[in-house]
């Protein structure tokens, strides 16, 4: 008949994808989909990449991957996936999978300018027990450091979390989510006094305008692009909205495309309250009573170095990082801000940023007065082509769909917002503009943070991977928190180091000035995604540390290491994720790790192991701690404490965090394995199921606090495809929360409320006028109320001139994740997008005498890449910017980019630096 | 070589068009037709992933078509598995399930 397999394989192929999206099979079609699928065992996963949380279904046979396809149960992306999720089955699979650990080494010995060479697994624990010993001793807690991630599974983060502040009393763990959502985070906090957005999903299919800021959701988040595409050409009337500061992608379906200058947006928003105000479009029932205006300081700062810098930067670097103690305000600011023209303005608040306080309605109008249409688009106008009258026009309309009250609209964002020195306040801008018009947490009607990991929401920020959080929103600051927390985890009292930890790049910074001298690193590359990254390779290679980075392949970081571990990947162990609209879901172990390869959990299981009580819990030196009840610079011994607890100096950390008498009682092997491995528990052999006890146990952080979740086995149930929190029990059945704060949806806000932001419960503000706060025993109390902040147009700090010509803007492309660790593996996608280039507009590569394909230098005050130009494509540049992706190690864009954070988040700005570029 | 299985979204009455119109793109076929949803069944079959992403994006952009997104991924590392009749499917009653018959016209 000449049929080939391939004929078969295409049948078999369109058979399970008609399936998948519940179209009728032919009892022909369903034969070949069994024929072809013979042996083959299909179970629930979620997709590994970004933080749409994607159901997928994997299919596995003799301990391979053979298939994965969309989850037709998924309410995420109903049966849909993007291109990304051909590489759930593939990255498992790389040639150079990392599969023994490897240590650098000379002559048999550790050696820091030694080659790697393979080791056990018990010489990798020596050495790391070794120098953890000997960092302890050197500097105390805080001279050790794990860099953390959002795409840790919940176990993981736990895991982390306890080992980090319960056992070795160190805050120094911060994830990579800190350069992705921590922006959004803060403003999160500060506005509604809780995490994580209050809709979902499904505002799509309930709204009538999407407007997109800085998300270039089409290349970045597919599926959920998908849904808005097909809610454009199915709902009359619906409207999309592009604003970016370059033309993409997703601009294709959108009805307006604004284009818009660096920092530009935080004056087109003002521009928007300004014309809610003008036009009286307030919904005045819903601000009066759920709502509190508010304001802080302006003179924050960018987030470098507080002090010293000169120590570590060349003078170039010094000409922008000047500005984090004094600033001159220029012609936009002096309006923006209402002051004056050339004024030093001394960073007086860099240290903090957090302050707030209360204003009045009439002090807010006040403040967006400057912002009128003329102001806003001189400021904003992004594209030097576009003629003003166009631009203006623009942004009318744009105010138009927000002032419009019988429309619903949502606001989605991603790294434009949080990647960005004032990340904090355009995040609150975007709540100010939807609360001003009682446009929050219904159907349809929302400012929506969208998440870049897999679970940055279920695991960063819920568990609290970062250097000030405890679990359920919880601080380590906050005396009452630790006490909680102590209680949880049967602590003695003092146990927890009250002093915030080391954010992301401060780790980097103690690193290179030489107050940490052990560091770990977990499913992220730090040394490809931080951001002036020369000063980092250098201080891990040329200070006297010990880098220990734990990976499944050889990128960056790991090549800068001084010992390799091989990590186990998605579907290698058990797992757990938590996605952008708050919905756990889960997966079990399909397959073997290769070779050595183990979770990233046993590790820290086994590390726990070499530590004894005695070695941690005794007095510890920490420099600079100042806490109430605490000495300075000191945490107490807690030994004594313990031993009343009936603990012994001489029990491992492992014992106590870890297989804790009420753990051991969760029992490995158990049914809601249906035949699954678990290469943990196999290890460990001491008969517990370590991620079913550790989700149990973190599950009691957030049950009662509006941070509920369902118990370990619910979500593994085969009809359950996830479930939002917080997650209730009413009446014997599991019960998921689609709209937070929303009376109709959340258990948890008060009766005949309609909508309450308890959040802010038992929380005040000093009231004050658009300068500073008034008297401090004049409180508002804001209990059940969010914050409509007024947050000023700032500049970049740093800005091209006539030398560093352009700006320079990074991020990701739809085929690659994040540092392209995992997906370059894959070889025809390595062979489409091989190498990262250069996004230039055609008229400044002429200028310059350049064309498409040319090797250039891409040059700032920090460093220098080679990369090829590329001036037509997907992306669309203005004149005056060029874009650069940095998934690409060759192409390592972060020695070129400015380590400025957003002072309250301390997350870096990859979006806005200047540059020059010159034939290579 | 990449196989995925797509699924095409269109408004039923142009679903004529559409599918029309899917004909041209090189490396399409269509499995499975919707006439009432305006939903079509496809595989892409592309060198590499690069060429795929490409046959999608051209979908997408065919008039009429409201959405188009993958579904299935098939993963196979070795062209022989996708040369060679495998030997269950020798099987003479398996072969005639196999093919259904808009594929032998």
């Amino acid at each position: 008949m000449g049929l080939t397999r391939r004929d078969f394989l295409k049948t078999s192929i369109a058979a399970s994808t008609a399936a998948t999206v519940g179209m009728p099979l032919s009892k022909q079609a369903e034969a070949a989909v069994k024929a072809s699928e013979k042996g083959w065992q299909w179970d629930k996963s979620v997709c590994r990449f970004c933080g749409t949380g994607c159901g997928i279904m994997v299919a596995t046979k003799d301990g391979r991957i053979v298939a994965t396809k969309g989850d037709p149960d998924a309410p995420v992306n109903r049966g849909l996936n993007c291109v990304k999720g051909y590489f759930n089955g593939k990255i498992n699979y790389g040639a150079d999978r990392l599969t023994q650990p490897l240590l650098r080494m000379t002559d048999g010995k550790f050696d820091k300018k030694g080659k790697f060479q393979p080791i056990s697994w018990e010489q990798a624990l020596d050495i790391m027990e070794e120098k953890i010993r000997w960092a302890l001793k050197e500097k105390g807690p805080t001279g050790i450091g794990i860099f953390g991630s959002g795409q840790y599974t919940i176990h993981e983060g736990y895991a982390a979390v306890k080992l980090m502040k319960a056992g070795f009393r160190s805050n120094n763990l911060d994830p990579n989510a800190r350069h992705c959502m921590a922006s959004a985070v803060v403003a999160f906090m500060q506005t509604f006094g809780i995490d994580e957005p209050q809709g979902n999903y499904d505002d799509i299919e309930h709204t009538d305008t999407a407007i997109l800021w800085g998300a270039n959701m089409a290349e970045m988040h597919p599926i959920l692009w998908s849904r808005i595409t097909n809610r454009r050409l199915t709902h009359k009337g619906m409207k999309v909205v592009n604003l970016s500061v370059y033309g993409n992608m997703s601009s294709d379906i959108a009805d307006l495309e604004i284009i818009f200058s660096p920092n530009g947006d935080l004056a087109i928003q003002n521009y928007i309250a300004r014309e809610i105000v003008k036009r009286d479009a307030i919904d005045h029932d819903f601000v009066k009573k759920h709502t509190v205006f508010a304001t802080g300081p302006y003179d924050i700062g960018y987030g470098f170095r507080p002090k010293n810098a000169e120590k570590y930067a060349s003078a170039a670097e010094m000409e922008t990082f000047k500005n984090e103690q004094e600033h001159v305000i220029d012609n936009w600011e002096a309006i923006a801000q209402r002051k004056k023209e050339g004024e030093v303005v001394k960073q007086a608040n860099a240290a903090t940023p957090m302050k707030d306080w209360a204003i009045s309605f009439e002090d807010f109008k006040a403040a967006v007065e400057p912002y009128t249409l003329d102001f806003t688009a001189q400021v904003a106008k992004g594209d030097p082509d576009e003629s003003m009258d166009a631009f203006k026009a623009k942004l009318q309309q744009l105010a138009d769909l927000y002032c419009d009250r019988k429309r619903k609209v949502v606001s989605y964002w991603t790294m434009g917002f949080n990647q960005h020195q004032r990340g904090t306040w355009v995040n609150e801008q975007c709540y100010m503009n939807h609360l001003l018009t009682g446009r929050q947490c219904q159907p349809g009607n929302g400012a929506f943070s969208l998440t870049g990991q897999p679970s940055a929401c279920g695991t960063a920020r819920e568990v609290g991977t970062f250097a000030h959080r405890l679990p359920a929103d919880m601080v380590v600051m906050n005396p009452k928190h630790r006490a909680l927390s102590e209680k949880l985890w049967k602590l003695p009292a003092k146990t927890i180091n009250p002093a915030m930890g080391s954010h992301f790049v401060k780790q980097m910074r103690d690193l290179e000035d030489g107050s940490m001298l052990f560091s770990w690193t977990h499913v992220n590359n730090p040394w490809q995604n931080t951001a002036n990254v020369n000063h980092w390779i250098k201080a891990a290679r040329d200070m006297n540390n010990f880098i220990v980075v734990s990976e499944a392949y050889p990128g960056v970081s790991a090549k800068v290491a001084d010992l390799i571990l091989p990590a186990a990947m998605i579907n290698e162990k058990w797992g757990a994720y938590g996605n952008a609209e708050r919905r756990t879901q889960v997966w079990r172990q399909q397959i073997m790790p290769p070779g050595q390869a183990r979770p990233d959990i046993w590790m820290m299981m086994e590390l726990s192991k070499r530590f004894k009580l005695k070695d941690v819990w005794g007095e510890q030196k920490i420099p600079g701690l100042k806490a109430d009840g605490f000495e300075d610079g000191k945490l107490p011994s807690v030994l004594d404490e313990a031993a009343k607890m009936g603990y012994n100096p001489e029990q491992t950390l492992y014992e106590v965090l870890y297989a804790t008498p009420d753990n051991k009682k969760v029992a490995w092997p158990d049914p809601v394995a249906k035949g699954h491995p678990n290469i943990t528990a196999d290890l460990l052999k001491d008969g517990w199921f370590p991620e079913k006890a550790l989700f149990e146990e973190y599950r009691q952080f957030g049950n009662g606090k509006a941070h509920d979740l369902a118990p370990f086995d619910v979500y593994h149930a085969d009809n359950v495809r996830g479930m939002k929190w917080p997650v209730v029990n009413k009446e014997g059945k599991w019960v998921e929360t689609a709209w937070r704060n929303n009376e109709q949806y959340d258990p948890y806000v008060k009766q005949g409320s309609g909508f309450d932001f308890y959040g802010n419960n038992g929380q005040a503000l000093v009231m004050g006028d658009l300068d500073k706060p008034g008297d401090p025993a004049k409180k508002v109390d804001i209990s059940g109320k969010a914050k409509i902040y007024f947050r000023p147009y700032a500049s970049p700090v740093e800005k091209p001139d006539s030398n560093w010509d352009l700006w320079l803007c990074t991020g990701r492309v739809l085929e690659h994740w994040h540092s392209g660790t995992m997906t370059r593996r894959v070889p025809e996608l390595h062979r489409a997008v091989p190498n990262a280039v250069c996004w230039i507009h055609p008229k400044d590569a002429e200028a310059k005498g350049l064309k498409r394909n040319d090797l250039v230098w891409v040059e700032s005050r920090r460093g220098k890449v080679k990369v090829r130009l590329e001036t037509g494509g997907r992306n669309r540049m203005p004149r005056g910017m060029v874009y650069v992706p940095w998934f690409d190690e060759g192409v390592l864009i972060n020695k070129v980019t400015l380590d400025a954070t957003c002072p309250l988040s301390k997350e870096t700005d990859y979006k806005k630096c200047a540059v020059k570029i010159y034939k290579a | 070589m990449n196989l995925s299985g797509i699924l095409v979204v269109a408004k039923p009455q142009w679903l004529g068009e559409v599918v029309e119109s899917m004909r041209a793109v090189q490396g399409v076929e269509m499995h499975q037709v919707d006439e009432a949803t305006g939903r079509v069944v496809a595989v892409l079959e592309a060198e590499d992933i690069n060429v795929e992403i490409q046959r999608l994006k051209e979908i997408k952009a065919l008039p009429h078509v409201i959405m188009a997104e993958m579904v299935y991924h098939y993963l196979a590392d070795d062209e022989k598995i996708y040369e060679g009749i495998p030997p269950e499917l020798a099987d003479e009653q398996l072969q005639n399930c196999a093919v259904p018959a808009y594929l032998n016209d």
